[in-house]
């Protein structure tokens, strides 16, 4: 069983190598986003220090902090109960950034729960607009609803339905966040090499392609979608952008954020040179994290 | 309703933005009315929910309506910690009082930044009431949503 599992971890660490980073333990800080919509004219960061957290700003974020250090539990405050922050992982916090102008918009946000992302879109959005939320499990829906009651969004309506079923809302949409469902990393989750095989890898990169097909259905002419993963696995990742890009009608926007270049060549496959565009967080001061941008290509004439 | 009377609110919704779904009830914007289909899990702002015939407000309503005119208490941090815990208001908790402080009316329970907390029932003056007396009984307080999720 030991060697077996052993064998896992090699498995994919050899893999990680192949791509271009070696394995090292890493331990990201907790991080929050301040909701700005509801901290209006109040000194968040004067008023978490008087309690005892002590913020460091993350650089690549406009409202994002590592926590330092903390008396007391970041999620259990006066200040997180009033909506005034969210516990959201530092990396997370990039796809919804990487929209433009999201106020007044229509946007879908396809794997919504537990709804980080769907706060901090409306929280961008300053509660325009509306953000259509689905979430597949209604366990999950329940979570969502709580934070977005607790932050206090009025912009949003969720609704249980799968995103490989969101055409049957029969809507178009200014703007979707595909977060999909990954096999995750080993960053937040401790027992990851154990837990997982490449099958589980190849059977998540179809449910993917799946949603991305959906969402394209939906999405307006000129609108953006956002792709991301908590996934390292390739197959996830670039292999699936190189795959819309193919087949979809879609194309990849550049983006100017964290994080490196995708990987154009995965073990020995060479993709679009666009698929580049896209963004790879290998773990280190945040967990594993891909991000990417597509438009859909304009009518041919 | 009977619940915003014994805030001593005075507020009003425009009813055809006020949608129920099932026991809970939802206020839509007008673009959220456009779109939302009958099947959906939650809306715009929730306000709160009927059990039994009684009404249990969120916290966004009670949010909305400590913006307002209502019976209402501001406490001392200490207090307002302990609120948040489940614990109910001692007297000498009290920082002031707005609107009325008539045993058995509600009043809502604001901390130092004036921030809406919860609620209370008024079980004893508000003002002449002995400082170790406990004078509002925790109706419903924001630690709710660490509750929840138990």
């Amino acid at each position: 069983m030991i060697l077996r599992l052993m064998s896992r971890k090699a498995f994919f660490l050899d893999r990680y190598e192949r791509l271009g980073w070696k394995f090292r333990k890493v331990d990201p800080k907790q991080a929050i986003r301040l909701n700005t919509t509801n901290i209006r004219g109040k000194n968040l960061e004067e008023r978490l220090e008087s309690i005892g957290v002590q913020l460091e700003k993350v650089p690549f974020l406009e409202s994002g902090y590592w926590i330092q250090s903390s008396r007391v539990s970041v999620g259990a405050t006066a200040e997180y109960l009033l909506g005034f922050y969210s516990i959201q992982e530092a990396a997370s916090q990039i796809p919804v950034t990487l929209f433009k102008s999201l106020k007044g918009k229509t946007i879908l946000d396809a794997c919504a729960a537990p709804g980080g992302k769907t706060v901090q879109l409306s929280d961008l959005m300053k509660n325009t607009g509306v953000v259509v939320a689905l979430d597949i499990k209604k366990q999950r829906l329940s979570a969502l609803a709580n934070h977005l009651e607790r932050c206090h969004v009025s912009n949003a309506i969720v609704y249980e339905l799968d995103a490989r079923q969101a055409s049957t809302l029969d809507m178009k949409f200014d703007k979707v966040l595909l977060d999909v469902p990954c096999s995750g990393n080993f960053v937040t989750d401790r027992n990851w090499f154990s837990r997982r095989k490449i099958e589980d890898v190849k059977n998540n990169a179809k449910v993917q392609k799946k949603i991305l097909t959906e969402a394209v259905k939906l999405l307006s002419d000129q609108g953006e979608l956002v792709y991301s993963t908590c996934s390292l696995e390739p197959e996830e990742n670039e292999c699936n952008m190189d795959w819309a890009v193919k087949n979809l009608n879609l194309r990849i926007e550049e983006v100017n954020c964290y994080g490196e270049k995708g990987l154009t060549e995965v073990f020995g496959s060479q993709l679009d040179s666009t698929v580049e565009k896209c963004r790879r967080i290998w773990p280190g001061k945040t967990q594993g994290f891909f991000v990417c941008k597509l438009k859909k290509w304009g009518r041919k004439a | 309703m009977k619940f915003i009377l014994q805030l001593g609110a005075k507020f009003s919704l425009k009813p055809h933005f006020i949608v129920r779904r099932a026991s809970r009830y939802f206020l839509l914007s007008k673009a959220l009315l456009k779109i939302a289909k009958k099947n959906f899990y939650y809306s715009g702002n929730y306000l709160g929910k009927v059990k039994n015939g009684k009404f249990f407000p969120s916290f966004n309503l009670l949010m909305m309506l400590a913006h307002g005119e209502a019976n209402k208490i501001v406490v001392e941090k200490k207090s307002a910690w302990l609120f948040i815990c489940g614990k109910d208001i001692f007297q000498k908790g009290i920082i002031s009082v707005h609107g009325s402080n008539n045993k058995g009316n509600h009043a809502l329970v604001l901390n130092e930044y004036e921030e809406c907390l919860g609620f209370g029932r008024i079980v004893h003056s508000l003002t002449g009431s002995s400082e170790n007396e406990v004078v509002v009984k925790n109706v419903s307080d924001i630690g709710d949503f660490l509750r929840r999720e138990k």
